[in-house]
């Protein structure tokens, strides 16, 4: 068998004056997980991506089976072995899945026209590897476009997988998956692992870790800080080691705010194209998450109490019938949405922080405007979100993921709302910041305001709420708080099965 | 799998392969229109008639609708290629006099194509490579060849041998003319170029450039060999144009670059890139002509005639907007 090492020494890079990577090294063998750990901006997926040959490194050395190699872009790499699964990077949403996997590398027939039969044949072939974790709409010629964000993951990593790597980098590959298309990626990257390629994963989610790795390597500011064996090593040592200090990561006790009576949302029958008669009410200052695999209705949910979503049912606020059809209408009710994209619903990138920051809140500065007055209003909100940040001035897109979410974040609580509506906000996002906000939504709570998050992240709702409702399909299925609220339990009713919980 | 589902998956990557199927339908309807208001169509021989003298005239924007498909498959935009025509058709005008020197015709000719590639790569260069905008890079271009073509040819003058453009004019087969076959010939080289390699790269290219450069498809030069192609087919368009009128004039090709553009949309072709058909672009040329030639049956006032064309322009042009509109309302 071929033994393939990858070894890239003191990588540095800059970014017009950023450094994105100061000393950034690892090494990784054949028939090993290596984990690429750090928190947001620490340098990894700049690292990963000068290792694919995306971007270009200022100095340092890559050592690619003993020998220096320079991948000067994507191209080179994949010829020399070394591919990565991108978050939905690699996907023309216009063509087919067949025609994305093959795509650069389709097999030709004798006279050199495509093979189509043979990549439809192939493309099954690979398709039967996540058999049983994917909707019958996952076909060969099914259009990317036309496809959940899962299963266009699942079809980023078939294709990757379909160039035969010695070298493969997974990317946040887990990020849009859920539970059972987890399970599958692990079990098929223990026997990619066994037939001796070399993987790196690439993630922010600390049980898949030490789940699947053998070695991780920490980042922190651009330089590789740490290499710890997974075996001998625990979270807390991780976690010291990608914060610098010792910190606590998750809380364990859960907020035992004293909660008003008062009934601040009521939501009656319920039904949209996605929701079916969904009932609910919740509490003044309470923070309510709201649970599931992906894609349950969750964020149709959350649109539908913005007025983002047509919907037909009865959904008081405060005692106020909400007939909230337009988002401006919620808005002037105090309702505020954190939408799920923050680069497309979210943000406008190439436009300041401070206009980002006012977006929603211009009106209350009138006419001429008194910008002074913004200005040190978005300061004092930026002060209170602790955003690193060059200036008011700078464009969203000179943020990382982290701060650019507290942009998003801030620009709603300059309003002070009644109601904040979450929608997986800590997606992509690093554990420091994980943990600011988290304090963030207490304070929120203390103050009144009412919360409803939606998170991806079982552990997270767990650590956070004191109340989980679970979805699926579109229903509420589960109703959990106090003791019913277990990781076992958030689970087991998810997957619409073996629910031994309370009945909400 | 239930036949619905697998109905609606047809449906859609039928809708998706062939875009053209609107233009399809307009194409029967102006079609149909114009032969029941052409008086005697059916009577023999009148109609291989009509056909010779119409797509003559047609094949020249026929040729830049499609290589500017080609170019908007890729993602980019060539407003050059009507200008293209112009030099290429002033260069023949002033050197190509008489038959006696074949040799010497067929290096101009070869000639003028060379130049069509040159310009395209430098579009190609200019956009791709350097990353200017298309739409205004080529704009400014298409003035330097433009202006080329009046420093050559003030006036328009040519004196091109009659057996040239009486072979190119009159010339049928089976009573079908040159001109068919000629576009029939491009249509099967392309239908065999879009199952290589090649059409696949295209088409990434032009649906995500991102996702083609990620997968290691080297975009640039996919990009400036549609610009290629397209000055390529220019200089051919310029060489028809030429036999078509037997002279040269700097002009020619002015007016063509907007009806090949506006065929190449109505025949189902995506600004954005990435989707879209050569056949359409046809099909698009055709409608627009049939169009201008029910317009001058109709016997109107000349300023109506320039009215109801710049009409059918902006509708064609505005009709990606509207169907998405109510694909939206859905």
């Amino acid at each position: 068998m071929k033994s393939i090492s990858l070894n890239a020494q003191h990588i540095t890079k800059h970014f017009g004056g950023v450094v994105a990577l100061r000393d950034g090294s690892l090494n990784v063998n054949s028939g090993e997980v290596l984990a690429l750990v750090g928190a947001n901006g620490s340098g990894k997926s700049t690292l990963a991506k000068i290792i694919t040959g995306v971007i270009s490194r200022d100095s340092g050395e890559i050592i690619y089976n003993s020998e220096a190699v320079v991948f000067n872009n994507p191209l080179a790499a994949h010829l020399a072995g070394v591919t990565a699964v991108y978050q939905e990077l690699s996907l023309v949403p216009s063509m087919t899945v067949a025609e994305n996997i093959w795509l650069a590398q389709e097999p030709l027939t004798k006279i050199g026209q495509v093979d189509t039969r043979k990549t439809i044949s192939e493309t099954r072939k690979l398709l039967n590897l996540f058999e049983g974790t994917y909707q019958s709409t996952l076909r060969p010629n099914a259009l990317i476009d036309s496809l959940p964000p899962d299963e266009k993951q699942i079809v980023e990593i078939l294709k990757a997988i379909s160039r035969n790597p010695d070298v493969l980098i997974l990317d946040e590959a887990t990020a849009s998956l859920d539970s059972r298309q987890v399970e599958c990626l692990f079990s098929l990257v223990m026997e990619w692992k066994n037939q001796n390629m070399a993987l790196i994963f690439v993630s922010h989610r600390m049980d898949e870790i030490f789940r699947i790795a053998d070695r991780a390597v920490v980042l922190r500011n651009g330089d590789s800080v740490g290499e710890v064996k997974i075996a001998e090593s625990s979270e807390a040592e991780i976690v010291s080691l990608m914060v610098g200090h010792e910190s606590g990561l998750g809380r364990t006790e859960r907020a035992t705010l004293k909660i008003s009576d008062e009934i601040a949302l009521e939501v009656k029958d319920l039904n949209t194209d996605v929701l079916a008669s969904v009932n609910f009410s919740v509490k003044k200052g309470e923070l309510v998450g709201i649970g599931g695999l992906r894609g349950q209705g969750q964020s149709n949910l959350l649109h539908s109490l913005f007025g983002n979503k047509r919907y037909e049912g009865q959904m008081t606020l405060f005692g106020e019938t909400l007939t909230a059809n337009h988002p401006r209408a919620a808005m002037k009710k105090g309702i505020a949405l954190v939408p799920g994209d923050r680069a497309t619903q979210g943000l406008l990138l190439i436009r300041s922080i401070l206009e980002n920051l006012h977006l929603p809140n211009w009106r209350a500065y009138g006419f001429p405007l008194k910008i002074r007055k913004a200005e040190s209003d978005a300061n004092k909100i930026a002060k209170t979100l602790n955003m690193v940040m060059e200036s008011l001035e700078a464009p969203v897109s000179s943020l990382s993921g982290g701060t650019a979410q507290k942009v998003v974040i801030g620009k709603w609580l300059l309003r002070d709302p009644k109601l904040l509506l979450l929608d997986d906000p800590t997606k992509g996002v690093d554990v420091g910041t994980k943990a600011e906000f988290y304090n963030l939504l207490d304070r929120l709570c203390e103050t009144g305001t009412t919360i409803l998050l939606y998170s991806s992240d079982d552990q997270e709702l767990i650590d956070l709420c004191p109340r989980v409702l679970v979805m699926q399909d579109g229903f509420i299925k589960a109703d959990l708080s106090g003791d019913s609220l277990t990781k076992a339990n958030l689970i087991s009713t998810s997957m619409g099965a073996g629910l031994n919980a309370v009945n909400g | 799998m239930d036949n619905k589902f697998v109905l609606r998956e047809w449906w859609s990557n039928f809708n998706r392969k062939n875009t053209y199927v609107l233009s399809l339908v307009i194409f029967l309807l102006t079609t149909a229109a114009y032969l029941i208001l052409q008086p005697n169509a059916f009577e023999e021989g009148v109609l291989t008639r009509l056909l010779t003298s119409n797509f003559r005239t047609w094949l020249p924007v026929i040729m830049l609708a499609i290589g500017q498909t080609i170019v908007m498959l890729g993602g980019g935009l060539d407003l050059s290629s009507g200008a293209l025509v112009s030099l290429g058709n002033v260069i023949l005008a002033i050197s190509i006099t008489s038959n006696e020197e074949p040799l010497f015709n067929f290096m101009i000719i070869l000639g003028v194509i060379a130049i069509g590639l040159i310009a395209g790569f430098f579009n190609g260069f200019l956009t791709a490579y350097m990353g200017l905008q298309p739409m205004i890079t080529t704009f400014a271009t298409s003035f330097v060849y433009s202006g080329l073509a009046l420093l050559i040819l003030p006036n328009p003058w040519g004196n091109i041998p009659r057996e040239y453009t009486k072979m190119y004019r009159n010339t049928t087969w089976l009573g079908i003319p040159l001109a068919l076959f000629i576009i029939a010939a491009i249509l099967l080289t392309w239908q065999v170029i879009k199952n290589r390699k090649y059409g696949r790269f295209l088409f990434a290219v032009g649906g995500k450039p991102d996702a083609a450069y990620y997968t290691g498809i080297r975009v640039t030069r996919i990009r400036i060999s549609t610009y290629m192609i397209s000055g390529f087919l220019a200089s051919l368009a310029a060489i028809i144009y030429t036999l078509l009128t037997g002279s040269g004039s700097a002009t020619s090709g002015a007016e063509m670059t907007l009806t090949a553009i506006t065929a190449a949309i109505l025949g189902g072709t995506s600004m954005a890139g990435g989707s879209g058909s050569l056949f359409g672009s046809v099909l698009g040329v055709i409608i627009l002509g049939t169009i201008k030639n029910l317009i001058s049956l109709s016997k109107m006032d000349s300023w109506y005639r320039v009215l109801v064309n710049a009409t059918v322009i902006i509708a064609a042009l505005a009709s990606p907007g509207i169907i998405s509109l109510f694909r939206r309302k859905k």
